[in-house]
């Protein structure tokens, strides 16, 4: 074996391996980036108008700035992101599968969490892009209302809901590994949250019995308090119950990221890795 | 490097576990049914020789391939390419092979030969300037040259094939798995990798070549080694010279005695 062959594997040189790959890829789809930015806009649009349906002053938009039309927005711009954090991991490898690249990936020396994160980095890169973008427009050309930004609230429940969505989306991959398809995670927590998680409207308007599901999850913690960090120019102690209740999610979630490794294992013994 | 043979199997045993309906999972939940792929399969291959294995339909050839390539887990037993213990130590058993995928699927369609080699040197570890001579090198000795710069989903058959030695090649492996390498192509293609796998790999660049296929011809011209596996274990084997020595009539007589046999007296 050759010196070059022996040297190990740098994690970070994989994963830059990954974002040039799927960077190159996306160049070969002309009308992908085009499609997405008028998808922006038009979602900006759609709520910018239904926010003329909405009175000023209401009561359950208080807590984060009192305009439905910002409220919306960073509502759809944050589930964008975390949905693409929560179903991304189990997206690529389904996609790994039924394309057949799955055992090519796994024969190499690169880690197996390099790979999985690997696969879906250019996902997660350009769907923070996107975010970013969707906030930019409806600043620019929709009269997107920021209050006094906190950073520091932005970093702390950014940084937490990341690591919580991470780790679902681990559980989700490891699911799709083993059994293909029908992944339990994303349908309980991707059609729950967007109903029960305050992505276009506040949870105060749920009635009380059924508003108890919003506090089990994620999604909740993480929209308000982006939403107050950005919106309500509320200081970094209005922020900390979401902060508190994203570090429980992530205490009860990061260990049990360990699974995907169980997963592969599992692959490998029931002789399933290239099956789709 | 370690002494001893390129790659070793003792008392190899790999089950499936088989699909069970719903009724079937009902009726009895802790039930468990398996099929055997590889019942105790017992094997060497020396250094630096060209070894095929000949077998029928799911006799455990591409299920031996794979637990060496780390894929598939053993159920018992053990495998070991270059003293490395494949479900023990999976990270150096990875550096000591190369796994030709022979699905053209593994690739990326839409990226060219060139830019698919470049992303999979990287997860081989190669770097920078090096990565780019083991690249260039490659494809010229895989005849790929000329065409490096277009889409994979422009290559024939041939060509996406040749690729897939370029790329089990990245590493400079000692071994290379090969399994069918020559399934669906015509006569000139399927002769061109023939010689290229014995010419080249074997020939000039001394590698271990365990090579999994149907065809007895390509079995008697190309093999230093033939062994012959059915229902999970080896049931023949022996230099080619001698297997083959009386043509590919004889390897087909020794074969088809081997297999039936098997097949009496599972």
């Amino acid at each position: 074996m050759s010196g070059e062959a022996r040297r190990k594997t740098s994690g970070a040189a994989v994963l830059a391996a990954f974002l040039r790959r799927d960077f190159r890829e996306a160049l070969t789809y002309k009308f992908s980036f085009l499609s997405s930015v008028t998808g922006i806009l038009l979602s900006s649009a759609t709520f910018y108008f239904v926010a003329k349906l909405v009175p000023a002053g209401v009561p359950s938009l208080g807590p984060f700035g009192g305009d439905y039309f910002s409220f919306a927005v960073v509502g759809v711009a944050f589930a964008g992101l975390l949905g693409m954090f929560q179903e991304g991991l189990a997206a690529v490898v389904r996609s790994a599968q039924l394309s057949g690249t799955l055992e090519a990936l796994l024969v190499t020396p690169a880690g197996v969490p390099t790979i999985l994160f690997g696969s879906s980095l250019y996902s997660l890169v350009f769907q923070v892009f996107r975010t970013v973008l969707h906030l930019a427009v409806a600043l620019a050309f929709f009269g997107l209302t920021l209050g006094r930004v906190n950073g520091a609230g932005v970093l702390a429940v950014g940084v937490l809901t990341i690591l919580c969505f991470l780790s679902v989306g681990v559980l989700s991959a490891s699911f799709i590994l083993v059994y293909k398809t029908g992944n339990p995670f994303s349908w309980i927590l991707g059609s729950v949250s967007g109903v029960l998680g305050g992505v276009v409207f506040p949870v105060a308007l749920l009635p009380p019995w059924i508003r108890w599901v919003s506090s089990l999850l994620p999604v909740t913690y993480a929209l308000d308090g982006m939403r107050k960090s950005l919106l309500a120019s509320a200081s970094f102690a209005e922020v900390l119950p979401d902060v508190a209740a994203l570090a429980v999610f992530d205490a009860l979630l990061l260990p049990l990221s360990v699974v995907f490794r169980l997963a592969v294992r599992k692959a490998k013994k029931d002789g399933t890795l290239s099956h789709y | 490097m370690t002494t001893g043979p390129a790659i070793f199997a003792e008392n190899l045993i790999k089950r499936y576990p088989i699909f069970r309906g719903f009724r079937e999972i009902i009726l009895k939940p802790l039930g468990r049914r398996t099929v055997t792929a590889l019942d105790g399969l017992d094997l060497d291959v020396g250094r630096g020789r060209v070894f095929c294995l000949l077998g029928p339909n799911g006799a455990g050839k591409t299920t031996l391939v794979k637990v060496l390539a780390t894929l598939v887990l053993p159920d018992g037993g053990r495998a070991m390419v270059e003293g490395h213990d494949v479900a023990r130590e999976p990270g150096p058993a990875k550096r000591a092979v190369g796994y030709a995928v022979s699905d053209e699927r593994s690739f990326y369609w839409r990226l060219t030969g060139r830019q698919n080699l470049e992303f999979f040197g990287a997860l081989y570890g190669l770097r920078g300037r090096a990565r780019e001579r083991r690249i260039d090198e490659l494809l010229r000795i895989v005849g790929l040259d000329e065409a490096a710069d277009l889409r994979f989903n422009g290559y024939s058959t041939g060509m996406r094939q040749m690729l897939g030695f370029a790329r089990a090649l990245l590493a400079d492996a000692a071994i290379l798995l090969v399994d069918e390498p020559t399934r669906s192509l015509d006569p000139q293609a399927a002769d061109r990798i023939r010689s290229f796998l014995r010419e080249e790999l074997a020939g000039r660049q001394g590698k271990t070549i365990l090579w999994a296929t149907h065809d007895l011809g390509e079995a008697a011209d190309c093999a230093d080694d033939i062994a012959v596996i059915s229902r999970g274990r080896i049931r023949l084997r022996g230099p080619a010279a001698s297997l083959a020595a009386g043509g590919r009539s004889s390897l087909r007589q020794a074969y088809e005695q081997a297999v039936n046999e098997s097949e009496e007296k599972p």
